[in-house]
């Protein structure tokens, strides 16, 4: 059984996420980057995923997809694809969900051959320390915008207990 | 063990340390501060009538408990909060984790599929 391993050193704004597939890495790469496999696994389970547009080519470009819940609440993520000449089997990205409108971080995916399996590298740069911290804080679950929030119940809390 | 967060989990001296860290309302109010982001000691002294060195005597018993941590910028000091240090580093990297682990389950039901298909 494959397991994922975070990263995430105190007081640096990234953080890394490390899984193996076993699967070749052309496919893995496919489902990385094909809009119509994508949907079927780029979020929690509860959610519907779709895609507003997709566009990615030699050259980089753009993407905007949406989750959607059975509540009718939905979130937008949106972003610029770029194209890193070194490595083809790399991805790069910027990364914003609208409801937290400037907050962007940067994702980089790298996808290494291992003996007929893939290993995925993720890593998220974010703007500041506390972004970071705020998404990690949200747990991706509930999306972005709330990671403020639950750091502030998260300390109403502690206090609280303390008090 | 496939966490790699380099703090550990809080002892119970270190759990203590942060309950006395906590214990103090001005402490807390520059806890609360500090959730909104880094500030300088003249920043988190402007809400309360407190002298600088004051302020700088609890910013030390955070820091102590982990709580907060300092870096210098130019010639200020910028105190930033530690969430981590609130309730465990694991528990709070755990559900991080757990959300790109569904994820990629769910992938690798994909890539499952795409490699039955002939």
């Amino acid at each position: 059984m494959a397991t994922t391993r975070v990263t995430a050193p105190p007081g640096m704004p990234f953080a890394e996420v490390e899984r193996e597939f076993d699967a070749p890495r052309d496919l893995v790469y496919r489902a990385w980057t094909d809009p119509g496999l994508i949907v079927r696994w780029l979020g929690p389970r509860r959610l519907q995923m779709r895609i507003d547009y997709w566009n990615l080519d030699a050259r980089g470009g753009s993407y905007r997809y949406i989750h959607s819940g059975e509540d009718g609440v939905e979130h937008a993520f949106h972003g610029s694809f770029h194209r890193t000449t070194a490595d083809p089997y790399t991805l790069l990205q910027t990364f914003e969900y609208e409801g937290a409108p400037g907050f962007v971080s940067l994702d980089e995916v790298r996808l290494v051959e291992a003996g007929g399996k893939t290993i995925a590298k993720l890593r998220t740069v974010h703007q500041t320390v506390e972004a970071r911290d705020a998404m990690i804080e949200a747990g991706m679950s509930e999306g972005m915008d709330d990671g403020f929030d639950k750091l502030d119940e998260l300390l109403a809390s502690e206090l609280a207990a303390a008090r | 063990m496939h966490n790699q967060w380099v703090i550990n989990q809080p002892t119970a001296d270190h759990l203590s340390a942060i309950f006395g860290a906590l214990a103090d309302p001005t402490r807390r109010a520059i806890l609360e501060r500090l959730a909104l982001g880094e500030a300088t000691v003249g920043d988190l002294g402007a809400p309360f009538s407190m002298s600088q060195p004051a302020i700088s005597k609890h910013l030390k018993v955070l820091e102590r408990a982990g709580l907060v941590s300092r870096r210098r910028r130019g010639t200020a000091n910028i105190s930033r909060l530690e969430p981590a240090a609130l309730h465990g580093a694991n528990d709070w990297l755990e559900r991080y984790r757990a959300a790109w682990e569904e994820r990629f389950e769910r992938l690798d039901e994909v890539l499952d599929e795409l490699q039955r298909q002939p």
